[in-house]
């Protein structure tokens, strides 16, 4: 979030915040000199209104007034008979979230359940790979050594390779029979034998199926960001920590991790709403990008999608369903906030 | 006695380094195998017969089939899919990047009545889920069509207005934090010259950040060209389908089966990011890294 305390122009704000306070001019005058101050000041800034003013526009259009429509929605009973009438439908108050966490037969009650446990659970899982694969990296690409710009390239190969392309392709590397994982488990490591060959696009294995290649695609954008922060810690504070007796784990643990914990706090931010909103690797990786995914492969974005534009057009249930999506995510980012807090402060 | 004592304590800390540092060569060689080796497989099964990778068998292909791609090309029209994801995203790149070195300028230089309203505006586009805005955008766009008769679902100027207003934040977050970087005093001394803001801004300041431009057209190219949500609901014929739709459509129909083909396609859609990478990796990097830290 935005970290910046001063910035040139701040005037503007003080000349503000001086009509308030006490001690200042009678109420109507006070009025009168705020809202002279704040006109003139408008006109004065008309450049820069000019120059943001297509910003404003794409994220009303786009973002803003949709999404308060699909807020919107959730109180309404749209579904497919009712779709011409769009915002016309029947208001029916909060029985979408009624739904939604009832328990009579239900499949998308089911389905949005199982998506939001497999997408914490995912979110979770894939963080800590990412960041723990990215630090490992990080650190060992952080030293000298001949090829380190060679290395360091391909290590960030995957992450320029379409998600859509992971899905697909680790798709095709997972298939139980002559799938390259497998192979390589079964015929070259020995691991298991062939009768028992991993099942990895079935039942709960899906699980490891989505977030393996998610990893494998996410932890060399860490692994870069970590490096550069790694790269602004002065080697004196290793020096005088080595003089001092500090054992390597000791060095690692006090001096490079709380140096490195802005970062982590980037990292963590980006990399929780990135997999939470997660949508391409799954709608790609089953049935050759046509498949439900199974009860574990399910996400909230792939679930949704599935439930409001294929099939069954349960339009008002799905935007509850995402309505609650998104203020879990505020809540998140509110955790975020408390615990990262300190260190935010100390980058700028 | 006490010389031979610190020649072996010379000793052990040599080959404790010499240790640790075949440790990390060991380590850092097993990351970069199981790092390329899905991309190189990609790239080999494109080569390979269907018969041959259903049948498993070798890693390298037994005779190099290049046929695959003028197949993939043809069976399924892909090439069309190509030309609109190069328009689509190329033409958003551009325009995304024009319009944030403006406003991102005026959010660094400024600070007016709403700038900092206008600031957590931007960071709250990142928090709304896509399948929020996905079926009232979808109304809005046919809206727009009966009232002012400008057809936005299914054309390029549709898709573009929506990627623009995606990744304009991205755009914004990278070049803000270019912006901090250059000093005040440069436009300050154009202005005691007789310039005027703008003209100050576009001699002085808008040379100087061509890389934080390059930087944010790479990276907005890469963010549209992995789009597959909104490109799914808005497009619905070969017109218009960026590859992330052809490749899914070309996999769901009569072809679901050809491996080959797949891989081929998969590989064609990467191998453009991929050579971009390699060539333009220094200001991908100071793009995604900057913009992700500084937001």
């Amino acid at each position: 979030m935005s970290i910046e305390l001063e910035k040139p122009g701040t005037e503007v704000r003080v000349t503000l915040i001086k009509g308030r306070a006490n001690g200042s001019p009678s109420q109507p005058l006070r009025d009168k000199i705020k809202r002279v101050s704040l006109w003139q000041q408008i006109l004065r800034h008309r450049l820069a209104y000019l120059l943001v003013s297509p910003v404003i526009f794409c994220m009303l259009l786009i973002h803003f007034i949709p999404g308060s429509l699909g807020v919107y929605m959730s109180f309404l009973d749209l579904k497919q008979s009712t779709w011409l009438k769009f915002l016309g439908a029947p208001f029916i108050g909060l029985n979408n979230y009624g739904t939604l966490f009832g328990t009579t037969h239900n499949s998308l009650a089911t389905e949005i359940q199982t998506a939001a446990r497999n997408t914490l659970l995912y979110a979770f899982i894939t963080n800590v790979g990412t960041i723990g694969l990215g630090l490992g990296a990080a650190l060992l690409i952080n030293r000298e050594f001949r090829g380190r710009g060679i290395v360091r390239s391909l290590l960030l190969m995957p992450w320029v390779v379409p998600s859509f392309v992971v899905g697909l392709l680790w798709g095709f590397m997972f298939r139980i029979d002559t799938g390259v994982v497998n192979s390589i488990i079964t015929d070259v490591l020995h691991l298991t034998d062939a009768q028992h060959r991993i099942s990895w696009l079935q039942n709960g294995n899906v699980f490891w199926a989505i977030t393996i290649p998610t990893i494998w695609r996410g932890y060399p954008f860490t692994m870069i960001l970590l490096l550069s922060g790694l790269q602004t810690i002065s080697l004196e504070y290793y020096e005088a920590a080595q003089i001092d007796g500090a054992s390597p784990w000791q060095r690692f643990r006090l001096i490079t991790m709380p140096l490195l914990k802005p970062i982590f706090a980037v990292v963590t931010l980006w990399g929780f709403i990135g997999s939470a909103y997660a949508f391409n690797l799954v709608a790609t990786m089953f049935g050759n990008g046509a498949g439900y995914p199974g009860e574990w492969g399910d996400l909230m974005q792939t679930a949704i999608q599935r439930n409001t534009f294929q099939g069954s057009s349960r339009y008002g249930l799905g935007a509850a369903a995402t309505t609650l999506f998104m203020l879990a995510m505020l809540v998140f980012v509110g955790i975020w906030y408390k615990v990262f807090r300190s260190s935010l402060i100390v980058e700028k | 006695m006490a010389v031979s004592i610190q020649r072996t304590n010379y000793n052990s800390i040599w080959l404790r380094k010499r240790a640790s540092r075949f440790g990390a060569y060991v380590g850092l060689g097993v990351l970069v195998i199981l790092t390329v080796f899905p991309i190189v497989y990609m790239i080999l099964s494109s080569l390979k017969t269907n018969d041959e990778i259903l049948l498993g068998g070798s890693f390298w292909p037994q005779n190099w089939h290049f046929d695959n791609y003028p197949e993939m090309l043809t069976a399924v029209g892909f090439f069309s899919y190509f030309r609109n994801s190069l328009i689509i995203c190329g033409l958003t790149a551009l325009i995304c990047a024009t319009i944030a070195v403006f406003a991102s300028y005026a959010l660094v230089r400024f600070r007016f009545p709403g700038s900092g309203a206008l600031d957590l505006a931007v960071i709250t586009t990142q928090l709304i889920p896509g399948v929020m805005f996905l079926l009232p955008l979808y109304n809005i766009f046919l809206w727009v069509n009966r009232t002012l008769g400008i057809q936005l679902v299914n054309t390029y100027q549709g898709m573009i207005l929506v990627y623009v207003a995606f990744f304009l934040p991205i755009s914004l977050f990278i070049l803000r934090s270019f912006f901090a970087t250059i000093p005040l005093d440069l436009e300050e001394q154009a202005m005691v010259d007789g310039a005027g803001r703008l003209t100050a801004f576009i001699r002085i300041i808008l040379p100087l950040s061509i890389p934080g431009v390059m930087a944010t057209m790479i990276t907005v190219f890469m963010y549209c060209w992995d789009e597959l949500l909104f490109s799914l609901t808005l497009t619905n014929n070969t017109d218009t389908e960026p590859v992330a739709v052809g490749i899914r459509l070309f996999v769901g129909g009569q072809n679901s089966s050809r491996y080959d083909l797949i891989m081929a396609a998969a590989t064609m859609v990467t191998v453009p990011m991929l050579v971009i990478f390699f060539l333009l990796q220094k200001y991908m990097i100071s793009g995604l890294t900057s913009g992700a830290v500084k937001s």
